[in-house]
C-alpha cells in the first residue's frame, strides 16, 4: 500500500515536471502531432491539382497547323488545343510547364495521306511529375485519332475494322477504393508512431539519464522509497505522455478530414472515431512498452547528451522496420506481427485499407509489448542503484 | 545514534580498453573506518580528499553495500535493513541536485511523500523549515535559478523533511559564502540542542575551522582509515601541539609531510 502511494507520488511529479516543460512540448506538439495532417492536407492538394487539370481537357499540341485532321478530332473530343510555347522543353525540364507536349512534324498531313506513318513525339519529363501524368493521356489521344483514320481507311476499301480487333480487352480492378487510398495514406501510421516516439522521448530521457546528470538520483536513492516503486512511478508518467500524444496525434486527423481538398481523396480516405479507435488500439500498448524501452537504454547513461545519442537506434528502429513492407512485396507475412513497430504498422495499415483487424492479430503485437515493458522496467529497477553513484 | 565498526570497500578498476581484463589493482577505498555519533552531539569527519568521507556516507546511506564491517542507526542494521534505518537518517549527500522545474516547496514535499508522509504533513514540515533555515521567501520559486546557498538550504530542507533522528552531511559548506556557513552552522547547532530535537548529526569536511568551531568530536580519518578520534582539545593533547592544524597534519599524515 505504501508502495503505492510513492509510486503515485513519483507518477504525479514526473508527469508536472514534464509537462511544464513547456519548450520540448511545443517542439513535440508541432513536429509530431501537427506534421501528419499537415503532410495529408498538402497531399491533397497535389491530388486537386491532378483532378483539376484531368478535367479542363486541354492538350498542349506544337505545330498543330500542319495537321487539320488532329485538330478537327480533338475538337471533337471537346478538346481544346493550346500552341506550346517556343521553349517548351526548358519549361518542361524546369516544371514551369505542367502538361506533356504533343510535337507534329511538318510534312504531317502530307505523309498521313501517302501512308508514311508519321511520327509523333509526345514530350514530357519524368522528374516533372504533371506532365508526366497528362503525357499518358495526350498519347492516348493521338493514338485514337490514328485508330479512327485506320478504321475509315479500311471502311472504305470494304473491310471490316473488327478483323484489326480480333477480340476485347477489359480491365477490372478489384481494390477497393480504401485499399487504393492506402497507397496514398499509407504514410500516416508512420508519423503517428513517430508522434508517439517523440511523446516518450524527452520524458524518458529526462527521468532517467537526466536525474542522472542533475545528480537527482543519489538523493532519491537515499530515502527508504521502494526502488521498484520509483521506477514504476517514472514509466507510468513517461507511458502516460507518451498515450497523450498518441490520443492527440489519432484525433488530429479527423478535423484534417474536412479541410481535404481532393474529391477522390476525401471519398476514399475514411478515417473515423471507429479507425482513430481502431489506431489507439494497437498504439497505447506501444506507447508503454516504447516508453519502457528508452529509459532501459538512458539509464545506462551518464548524462542527457550520451543518452540522447544511444537512443538514436530506437528511434532508427522504429522509422525503419515498417519499411519492410515496401521492400517486402510478398505482402503481410506472420512474423510481422512478432516486430514491435511493424506490427503496429501492419495494423494501422489493415485498418486505412478498410480490412480491420481481429482479437487474434491485436493479441501476438500486445503480448509483446507487454513482455518488453516488464522486462525494461526491471532493468531499470535493477540498474538505478549502480546509475546513482557517479 | 550511529555507529560503525570497521567498515572496508573496494571498488574494482575500471576496465581498461576493449576486451582486455581488469588488469589494474582494486582500489581500496575505505579500509577500516570506525566512530560513534551520539544522540545530541556533532560529530565531525575530518580528512583529507580521497581519504574515503564520501564512500563512508555512501555506505552509511545504503546507496554502496560494504564489503565488510558494520553500522547501526538507532540500532538498526543499515546492511540488513537498509529501508528502515533510511527513514531514520537525513542524508544531505554530495551530490545534491533539485529539480529545476520544481518549485523548492515542492522539490521538499516530493520527499516528504517519498518518506511516507502524508501530503498535508509534508507541507507543514516544509513551511517549518523554511523558516528555521530562513528560506520562506524562496518557497514558492523555481529552484532553476537558485544560488549555491540557495541550493543548498532546499536540499538540506528535503534531506530534513521526515524530521529525522539522525543527519549526516557530506561536506555542507562546500561552495558557500561566509554569510551561509554561518546560517548552517547557526542551524546545526539549534538542532544539536534539545529544543532542536537533539539531533545526532554527522558531518564530513576538510576545513580545520568548521570543525573547531561546530564539532563536539572529531573523527580524523586518513587513507581509508580512521586514525584519531575525541574532541577537539583531546586531539591537542594527545599530539602536543597548540595548533589544530598542526595536529591534524600530524594525525593525518604521520611521516609524510616533516612537521
Amino acid at each position: 500500500m505504501r508502495a503505492f502511494a510513492v509510486a503515485l507520488a513519483v507518477y504525479r511529479k514526473e508527469l508536472v515536471d514534464a509537462l511544464r516543460d513547456r519548450r520540448t512540448l511545443m517542439m513535440v506538439l508541432i513536429s509530431a502531432v501537427l506534421l501528419g495532417p499537415m503532410v495529408l492536407i498538402a497531399l491533397s492538394g497535389l491530388l486537386a491539382s491532378f483532378e483539376a487539370q484531368a478535367e479542363r481537357r486541354e492538350v498542349v499540341v506544337a505545330g498543330i497547323e500542319h495537321a487539320p485532321g488532329l485538330k478537327n478530332f480533338l475538337e471533337r473530343q471537346s478538346y481544346r488545343v493550346k500552341a506550346a510555347p517556343a521553349d517548351y522543353e526548358t519549361k518542361l525540364r524546369r516544371s514551369k510547364l505542367a502538361d506533356a507536349v504533343v510535337v507534329l512534324p511538318e510534312r504531317f498531313e502530307a505523309e498521313l495521306l501517302a501512308g508514311e506513318q508519321p511520327v509523333v513525339e509526345v514530350i514530357s519529363d519524368s522528374g516533372n511529375r504533371q506532365s508526366q501524368a497528362s503525357a499518358n493521356r495526350a498519347a492516348q489521344l493521338v493514338n485514337a485519332y490514328g485508330r479512327e483514320r485506320g478504321q475509315l481507311s479500311l471502311l472504305m476499301r470494304g473491310v471490316s475494322p473488327e478483323l484489326l480487333q480480333p477480340l476485347l480487352v477489359q480491365e477490372r480492378d478489384l481494390a477497393s477504393t480504401q485499399t487504393r487510398a492506402a497507397q496514398l495514406t499509407g504514410m500516416l501510421p508512420f508519423f503517428v508512431l513517430m508522434a508517439v516516439l517523440y511523446g516518450a522521448l524527452n520524458a524518458a530521457l529526462d527521468s532517467t539519464a537526466g536525474e542522472r546528470e542533475r545528480a537527482s538520483l543519489e538523493p532519491l536513492l537515499m530515502t527508504p522509497a521502494a526502488r521498484a516503486a520509483l521506477v514504476l512511478g517514472k514509466w507510468g508518467a513517461v507511458a502516460s505522455l507518451a498515450m497523450l500524444i498518441a490520443v492527440l496525434s489519432c484525433m488530429s486527423f479527423l478535423p484534417a478530414q474536412w479541410l481535404l481538398r481532393s474529391d477522390t481523396l476525401q471519398a476514399m480516405f475514411q478515417f473515423g472515431l471507429h479507425e482513430a479507435w481502431l489506431f489507439l488500439a494497437v498504439l497505447l500498448p506501444f506507447a508503454a512498452a516504447l516508453s519502457a524501452v528508452l529509459m532501459a537504454v538512458a539509464i545506462r547513461c551518464k548524462s542527457f547528451k550520451e543518452a540522447q545519442a544511444s537512443s538514436t537506434l530506437v528511434v532508427l528502429g522504429v522509422s525503419l522496420l515498417p519499411l519492410v513492407t515496401t521492400f517486402n512485396q510478398s505482402g503481410e507475412a506472420p512474423w510481422h506481427l512478432w516486430l514491435p513497430a511493424l506490427a503496429q504498422y501492419t495494423l494501422m495499415m489493415r485498418v486505412l485499407k478498410g480490412e480491420g483487424f481481429g482479437l487474434e492479430q491485436v493479441a501476438v503485437p500486445l503480448l509483446v509489448c507487454v513482455v518488453l515493458t516488464a522486462v525494461c522496467v526491471a532493468f531499470v529497477a535493477k540498474r538505478l542503484r549502480g546509475a546513482a553513484v557517479r | 545514534m550511529i555507529v560503525i565498526r570497521a567498515l572496508a570497500k573496494q571498488f574494482a578498476a575500471p576496465r581498461v580498453g576493449w576486451r582486455l581484463r581488469r588488469t589494474a589493482e582494486p582500489v581500496r577505498a575505505v579500509s577500516e573506518v570506525s566512530f560513534e555519533a551520539p544522540d545530541g552531539q556533532i560529530t565531525g569527519l575530518l580528512g583529507p580528499n580521497g581519504a574515503g568521507k564520501t564512500t563512508t556516507l555512501r555506505m552509511l546511506a545504503g546507496l554502496i553495500t560494504p564489503d565488510a564491517g558494520q553500522m547501526t542507526v538507532d540500532g538498526i542494521d543499515v546492511i540488513r535493513q537498509p529501508r528502515e534505518a533510511q527513514a531514520r537518517m537525513g542524508v544531505l549527500s554530495d551530490s545534491r541536485g533539485l529539480y529545476p522545474r520544481l518549485t523548492a516547496r515542492e522539490n521538499i514535499v516530493y520527499y516528504g511523500a517519498l518518506q511516507g508522509m502524508a501530503r498535508d504533513a509534508a507541507a507543514g514540515r516544509a513551511e517549518h523549515l523554511a523558516r528555521m533555515l530562513d528560506m520562506t521567501a524562496l518557497l514558492d520559486r523555481r529552484t532553476e535559478g537558485f544560488s549555491q546557498g540557495e541550493r543548498m538550504k532546499t536540499a538540506l530542507a528535503r534531506a530534513l523533511v521526515h524530521d529525522p533522528a539522525n543527519i549526516v552531511l557530506d561536506e555542507p559548506t562546500n561552495g558557500l559564502d561566509v554569510v551561509a556557513t554561518r546560517a548552517l552552522r547557526e542551524t546545526l547547532r539549534l538542532l544539536r540542542t534539545p529544543e532542536g530535537g537533539a539531533k545526532c548529526i554527522v558531518f564530513s569536511t576538510h576545513i580545520m575551522q568548521e570543525v573547531e568551531r561546530l564539532c563536539d568530536n572529531v573523527v580524523v580519518v586518513s587513507h581509508g582509515r580512521t586514525v584519531a578520534n575525541g574532541s577537539v582539545a583531546q586531539l591537542l593533547r594527545q599530539t602536543g601541539q597548540s595548533d589544530f592544524e598542526q595536529a591534524f597534519v600530524q594525525l593525518a599524515f604521520p611521516g609524510e609531510v616533516a612537521a
